[in-house]
C-alpha cells in the first residue's frame, strides 16, 4: 500500500495509468504532469489513505475529467480547475469537503486527482469507481450502488465553472454539451459522498496498483518477469498473441450510439497454421475479443494490447498493421460482473447482442 | 420450416445453381455438397444455438452487426453443423473473415437482401422437385444449344452441381469430361450406354455423384439420359461426313482412272492429276463386306488424321490414295506404317506400286499397288508389300487359292494320302521351285540330296509324272495352292 504520491511517483502514475485503459491511448501528458509536479514541489507529496483511515460522515468527492486527449494536450491543465470545482461544489452543498477520490484511476484521470489533492492540500483516497475506462460518467460502481452523480460540479480550461444539479442520466447529457462548448475539456468534481457511502461501493486501492504496474512496465528486465508481475498485480492473462494483420472503422454496420466514438476493429492473427484470428472490437477502448468466431473477452474485463518487444502498451491510436502484440485481458472488480454491473458496461451495454462469457459460463 | 426427410434434401450447390443463390457472393466455396434440411432466419446470434443440424443460416438485424458478429455466426453455425452462413451485403467481408470461413468449412454467401433469400430457400427447399425438374429442363435446351461432344458433356458438368461426368468409349479412352468420373464406384456411380449412330454400343456416359439420395440420382440419370441423343447425332454428323465426301470420291476416282481418262473432275477438286505418282491401296485383312462398311469411318478419320493433304477414295474392296512428286515406293511405305497401326483394332493391308507419270501412269500404280496389297493381305499383322519387289509374283496374289486347292486336293488324291503328304509336298514345290536342280531344292530344304532322291522316287510312285512339260505348270499352281491354303 503506498501512503504518499511524490513527484518522483509520476512517471510510475502515468506509465500504469495506461494498462486499465482498454488500449483506448497511450498518448503522453507531459505538460500537464509538468503542471502536477510543479503542484507537488511547492506543496508537497499529496497524502494517500485507504477509506478506513477517514470517519464514516467524512464528505469526499471524485476527480474525473470527461473530454478528449486533443485539448489537454494544446492547453494543459493547470491544477486550479480542481480548486474551481470543489468549491463551487462546496457553496452548492454549504459543507467543506474532507477527501478527494478518484472517478476513475486510468488514464489522465489517475493523475486529475493527484493534482486536485495537492492543490486543495486534501488526502486523496486509494479507490475509484470504475477500475478501468469506461466512456461514460455514469459507469461507475458509485451509481451501482445507487449514489447519485450530483449535485455535481465542472470547470474548463478557460475558467468556466458551472454546477449541474438534477438526474444521473441528464447529468451525463448536460454535461457533454457544456464540455463541447467549453472547447472538449472539463474537470468535473462528482458523486459527493460520505465515506460510508464508498465503503460500499469503492474500488479500493485503485492509484497504488496503477503506480506498481507502472514501475513495473518500466523496469521490467523481460516480457516473461512483466506477464507473471502484471498477473500478480492486476490478474492479467495472455489471451493471445500475434501479429496485427487488419485495422478497420467500417466493420459494424449498427450498434449502440450514444457514445462519443466511432467503431474500431482490430485483428490480431496468432502464428502458424493453426493459429486463431481474434478480432477486437472498440470504439475508444477495446470491448470485445472474437477468436474464431468464439467471444473470449468482454467488457468490463479489461482488453489491452502489450507490444511483445518493448514492454508498453499500443494504444488504439497509434496500433499498426504489422506489429507484433500479445493480447491482455484483465477481469473487472467483481461488482462489475453481478448482472446490474453486467447490464451497465457489459457487452450489451456496448451494442453487442452477445453474453459476457462469466454469463456463459453460469 | 424444416423437412425431416434427409433423402431428399437440395444440396448448397443445388440451391446456387438454379435456386435463390446464384447471384449471392461466395466464400469458402469448395464445400457446397452439404445438403439443406432448412432454413433459419435468425435475428440473434443465440439462436443459432437451437438451429438443427444442415440448416441454412440466414443472419439479419442484431445478428447482422458486422465482421465480428458475421465471424461469431459461422462459428456457431459451425458448432451446429449448419450447411451454409448467408448474410447481408452491407457487411463488408474481409480477408480474415473469409479465411475463417475456409477454415471452418462452412460456406458464406452474401446477399443483398437476406429475408427475401430466406424466404426463397424456404420455398426451393421445401419443393425439391421442382427445382430439380427446372435443372433438368435447363440442361435439355442447352444440349440442344450444344454442337460438339465436349461442349455436351460440359453442359452437365458446370450445370448439374456437386456431379462429375465423363463420356468413355467401350475401350476405355476418355472421349470427353473429367476422367476422374470414372473411378466413382457403387451408389455414388451413374451410368448411361450411348449408342453410336449405327445403334450399336460406342460409348458409356459415367457421372459421379458428390452426395447420394435416391432421388438425386434418379434426377442426374435423367439428365445423362437426356444427352444420349445429341451425343449420338453429334458423333454421327463426325461420321457421315468423311463417308460422304468418299462416296463422291469414289466417282471421280472411276472417272479418272476409266478409259477416257476423265480428269476435270479431279482436278476440280484438287487431286494431283499431274505429275509422277505413287499409288498406294489399303484393304481390311479377311473382312466381310459389312464389317467393312462399318469400319470406313475409323479407316477414313485415321487417316485424315494423318495425310490431311491427301484423299483417301473407296474404290473396289479397299482404298486408293496416291503421293505425287519426289518420294519412292520405299518412303511411302516407310509413311504408311505408323497409319497402319493408328487404325488398330481394324487391320489393314496396305500395297504401294511402282512410280508412274500423269493419269496413265497413275492408273497402272493403282493396279499395282492393288495386287501388291492382295499379297499384304495374305500375311499375318499389318503388312505393307511393294510392287516393285514383288515383280510378277504379284499375279499369285490373284489366285483363287481355295477354288484351286479344292481342285488340286482331287487331282492329287494319291499323293495326299501318303502318310508323310506334307513331307512330300514340300520337297515337290522345292523341286519345282528350283527348276528340277535336286542340290538347290536339297539346300533349300536343308537336307541331304540323296534324300531329296529319295523323296522324288516316293512322289514317282503316287503317280505324279514330275517330267512331263504339260503338267509342270498345273502341278505347281496345285503345290502352291495347297500350301497357301493350309
Amino acid at each position: 500500500m503506498i501512503t504518499e504520491i511524490t513527484v518522483e511517483d509520476l512517471p510510475a502514475l502515468e506509465t500504469g495509468s495506461q494498462l486499465t485503459c482498454s488500449s483506448a491511448g497511450s498518448t503522453h501528458f507531459d505538460g500537464t504532469l509538468a503542471n502536477i509536479a510543479e503542484l507537488l514541489r511547492e506543496r508537497g507529496p499529496v497524502r494517500m489513505v485507504g477509506l478506513d483511515e477517514l470517519d464514516g460522515d467524512a464528505l469526499c468527492v471524485a476527480i474525473g475529467a470527461i473530454g478528449g486527449f486533443g485539448p489537454m494536450l494544446e492547453l494543459p491543465p493547470s491544477g486550479d480547475e480542481a480548486v474551481s470545482a470543489v468549491r463551487a461544489l462546496e457553496a452548492r452543498l454549504g459543507k467543506r469537503v474532507d477527501a478527494i477520490v478518484s472517478l476513475n484511476a486510468s488514464g489522465p484521470n489517475a493523475f486529475a486527482p493527484v493534482a486536485a489533492a495537492a492543490a486543495l492540500g486534501l488526502p486523496l483516497v486509494d479507490c475509484d469507481g470504475m477500475g478501468r475506462v469506461l466512456p461514460l460518467m455514469s459507469q461507475t460502481t458509485y451509481a451501482l450502488a445507487g449514489l447519485p452523480i450530483g449535485p455535481l460540479a465542472a470547470a474548463s480550461l478557460a475558467g468556466d465553472v458551472m454546477v449541474l444539479d438534477t438526474s444521473t442520466a441528464r447529468s451525463e447529457l448536460l454535461l457533454r454539451s457544456a464540455m463541447q462548448a467549453a472547447g472538449g475539456f472539463m474537470l468535473c468534481a462528482s458523486y459527493p459522498s460520505i465515506v460510508d457511502q464508498l465503503a460500499k461501493c469503492a474500488i479500493r486501492g485503485s492509484t497504488s496498483r496503477v503506480v506498481e504496474a507502472g514501475r513495473l512496465l518500466r523496469g521490467a528486465p523481460d516480457r516473461g518477469t512483466l506477464l507473471a508481475g502484471l498477473a500478480s498485480i492486476a490478474g492479467a492473462r495472455v489471451l493471445g498473441g500475434g501479429r496485427v494483420v487488419e485495422l478497420g472503422h467500417a466493420t459494424r454496420t449498427v450498434g449502440a450510439r450514444q457514445y462519443p466514438a466511432v467503431p474500431t476493429s482490430v485483428v490480431v492473427r496468432e502464428p502458424g497454421p493453426d493459429g486463431r484470428m481474434i478480432r477486437l472490437e472498440g470504439q475508444s477502448e477495446i470491448f470485445l475479443a472474437v477468436a474464431d468466431g468464439v467471444v473470449s473477452a468482454a467488457v468490463p474485463d479489461v482488453l489491452c494490447l502489450l507490444d511483445q518487444r518493448e514492454p508498453h502498451i499500443v494504444g488504439l491510436e497509434r496500433v499498426a498493421v504489422g506489429n507484433d502484440v500479445d493480447v491482455l485481458v484483465m477481469p473487472a472488480d467483481p461488482m462489475w460482473h453481478s448482472r446490474a454491473g453486467l447490464a451497465l458496461a457489459g457487452p450489451r451495454a456496448f451494442g453487442f447482442p452477445v453474453e459476457h462469457p462469466r454469463e456463459v459460463v453460469s | 420450416m424444416n423437412r425431416k426427410d434427409v433423402v431428399e434434401q437440395l444440396s448448397v450447390a443445388e440451391l446456387v445453381q438454379f435456386g435463390p443463390l446464384g447471384q449471392a457472393k461466395v466464400f469458402a466455396g469448395e464445400e457446397l455438397d452439404r445438403q439443406v434440411s432448412g432454413v433459419v432466419l435468425v435475428a440473434e446470434l443465440e439462436e443459432i444455438r437451437q438451429c438443427e443440424p444442415h440448416s441454412a443460416v440466414v443472419l439479419h438485424g442484431a445478428a447482422a452487426q458486422g465482421a465480428w458478429s458475421l465471424e461469431s455466426a459461422l462459428r456457431l453455425a459451425w458448432e451446429r453443423n449448419a450447411s451454409c452462413v448467408i448474410a447481408p451485403a452491407d457487411i463488408a467481408v474481409g480477408n480474415p473473415t473469409a479465411q475463417l470461413a475456409e477454415r471452418l468449412r462452412v460456406p458464406l454467401f452474401v446477399v443483398a437482401d437476406p429475408a427475401r433469400h430466406a424466404l426463397e430457400l424456404s420455398a426451393a427447399v421445401a419443393d425439391t422437385d421442382a427445382a430439380r425438374a427446372r435443372l433438368t429442363a435447363r440442361c435439355a435446351v442447352l444440349f440442344g444449344e450444344r454442337g460438339t461432344l465436349r461442349d455436351i458433356v460440359g453442359v452437365i458438368n458446370i450445370e448439374v452441381p456437386g456431379v462429375q461426368v465423363a463420356l468413355i468409349a467401350e475401350d476405355g479412352h476418355v472421349l470427353a469430361g473429367r476422367a476422374a468420373a470414372d473411378h466413382a464406384e457403387g451408389k455414388r456411380r451413374v451410368e448411361v450406354h450411348v449408342p453410336g449412330p449405327d445403334g450399336r454400343p460406342w460409348a458409356r456416359l459415367v457421372g459421379q455423384l458428390a452426395a447420394w439420395s435416391p432421388s438425386w440420382a434418379l434426377t442426374v440419370r435423367t439428365v445423362l439420359g437426356l444427352a444420349r441423343a445429341p451425343l449420338a447425332a453429334c458423333v454421327g454428323r463426325a461420321w457421315l461426313r468423311p463417308v460422304r465426301q468418299a462416296a463422291s470420291d469414289r466417282v471421280l476416282l472411276d472417272l479418272l482412272l476409266g478409259e477416257d481418262g476423265d480428269d476435270e473432275g479431279a482436278r476440280a477438286a484438287g487431286w494431283s492429276v499431274d505429275g509422277n505418282h505413287v499409288a498406294v491401296f489399303l484393304q481390311v485383312r479377311e473382312a466381310g463386306d459389312a464389317d467393312q462398311e462399318a469400319m470406313a469411318p475409323r479407316v477414313l478419320a485415321a487417316w485424315q488424321e494423318a495425310f490431311p493433304h491427301l484423299p483417301l477414295i473407296p474404290r473396289g474392296e479397299g482404298w486408293v490414295s496416291w503421293w505425287t512428286g519426289a518420294e519412292s515406293p520405299d518412303a511411302v511405305a516407310g509413311l504408311l506404317r505408323p497409319y497402319l497401326q493408328a487404325t488398330r483394332p481394324v487391320q489393314l493391308a496396305a500395297g504401294v506400286g511402282l512410280p508412274g507419270e500423269g493419269v496413265a501412269g497413275l492408273r497402272r500404280s493403282v493396279d499395282e499397288a492393288r495386287l501388291a496389297a492382295a499379297v499384304a493381305g495374305r500375311r499375318d499383322g499389318e503388312t505393307v508389300e511393294l510392287f516393285g519387289a514383288l515383280g510378277p509374283r504379284a499375279v499369285l496374289a490373284c489366285i483363287p487359292v481355295p477354288d484351286v486347292a479344292a481342285a488340286a486336293r482331287v487331282a492329287l488324291a494319291d499323293l495326299l494320302a501318303a502318310p508323310d503328304a506334307d513331307v512330300l509336298l514340300t520337297a515337290l514345290v522345292a523341286l519345282l521351285d528350283c527348276a528340277g536342280s535336286t542340290g538347290q531344292a536339297a539346300a533349300r530344304l536343308g537336307v541331304h540330296r540323296n534324300t531329296v532322291l529319295s523323296r522324288i522316287e516316293r512322289i514317282r510312285a503316287r503317280g505324279v509324272d514330275l517330267d512331263s512339260p504339260e503338267q509342270r505348270l498345273a502341278l505347281h499352281l496345285a503345290c502352291y495352292s495347297l500350301l497357301s491354303a493350309t
